[in-house]
């Protein structure tokens, strides 16, 4: 009888635990769903692994398909980036571009463990929009809001920024080349604005 | 562009092909499989989407994000959408 009670404590006890467990999981898939405020970017890797998400709270990666979610720091210097664009890099997942409203350009070679800065020539440091050509990835456009404002080129993978076009009418939201040829030499560049979606030749 | 609601703000982008296209609004989901040149609503009753990713390996798997983190995914290319969190 004794051994049965105490065989009957043991599996209720491993019950609980389970339970508790299942429970904590869950606390913790709800509370990484909350917080984000503002979302302006949602970006897959080149793998299809990882997600990133740019918010007004800053940057979040997920490796479960958006169930869970982690905060990735960009800067010891800058604790709340508002994360306005994120593009990566179409042939090396691990090359990652982001574009925040107060500090410009952000870049990281290894997947998001080291962060840098990359504004050289940026006329001022609001980015709302970060685009990679497909076909050669170390060249970007960059959408730029208020100071400085207008399309910025780099052609070596955000060394050096250049202005190049007083960008579409209407606040950048979104800023995408795409693959599609102009038949003069250059792909078109997509921006979807406050004023709906506008596309330009990207050869300024 | 015919087929989007005009004068609204276009918050996400998304290209695969480069032909199949999405666009997310404050309206819904847009999709365009002629490069743009015309869009249907797609997505159901999604609303208030503020981007939209395509997985390059994967190209049918597309998330959404409504303005306030709320992640949706479709296996499908857009047809049927299954909430994340």
């Amino acid at each position: 009888m004794k051994r049965k009670l105490y065989l009957g404590l043991l599996v209720g006890l491993f019950w609980l635990l389970r339970g508790s467990e299942v429970f904590a999981q869950q606390t913790d898939h709800k509370k990484s769903g909350q917080g984000f405020e503002h979302v302006h970017a949602l970006a897959m890797d080149a793998e299809g692994r990882i997600l990133f998400l740019g918010t007004h709270t800053g940057l979040f990666r997920s490796e479960d398909g958006g169930k869970s979610w982690k905060k990735v720091t960009l800067s010891a210097k800058h604790s709340h980036l508002d994360i306005m664009a994120v593009a990566h890099d179409p042939r090396d997942p691990k090359m990652i571009y982001v574009g925040t409203h107060e500090a410009g350009i952000f870049k990281t070679p290894d997947g998001g463990t080291t962060w840098g800065q990359a504004n050289t020539g940026l006329g001022g440091l609001d980015v709302h929009g970060l685009a990679l050509d497909p076909n050669v990835p170390s060249k970007l456009h960059a959408a730029v809001r208020e100071k400085g404002d207008g399309i910025y080129r780099a052609t070596d993978g955000g060394g050096k920024w250049v202005r190049v076009d007083d960008g579409p009418g209407g606040e950048v939201k979104v800023l995408t080349s795409v693959n599609i040829s102009t038949g003069m030499g250059g792909i078109f560049l997509y921006a979807g604005t406050a004023e709906g979606l506008q596309r330009s030749p990207d050869c300024f | 562009m015919g087929g989007l609601p005009t004068n609204r703000t276009v918050n996400g982008f998304a290209v695969v092909d480069p032909k199949i296209m999405y666009v997310a609004m404050r309206d819904g989901l847009f999709k365009s499989t002629d490069a743009g040149e015309t869009w249907k609503r797609t997505g159901g009753e999604l609303k208030n989407l503020a981007a939209v990713a395509i997985n390059p390996k994967k190209p049918n798997k597309v998330y959404v994000a409504t303005m306030d983190g709320k992640i949706y995914m479709s296996a499908d290319a857009g047809m049927k959408w299954k909430k994340q969190q």
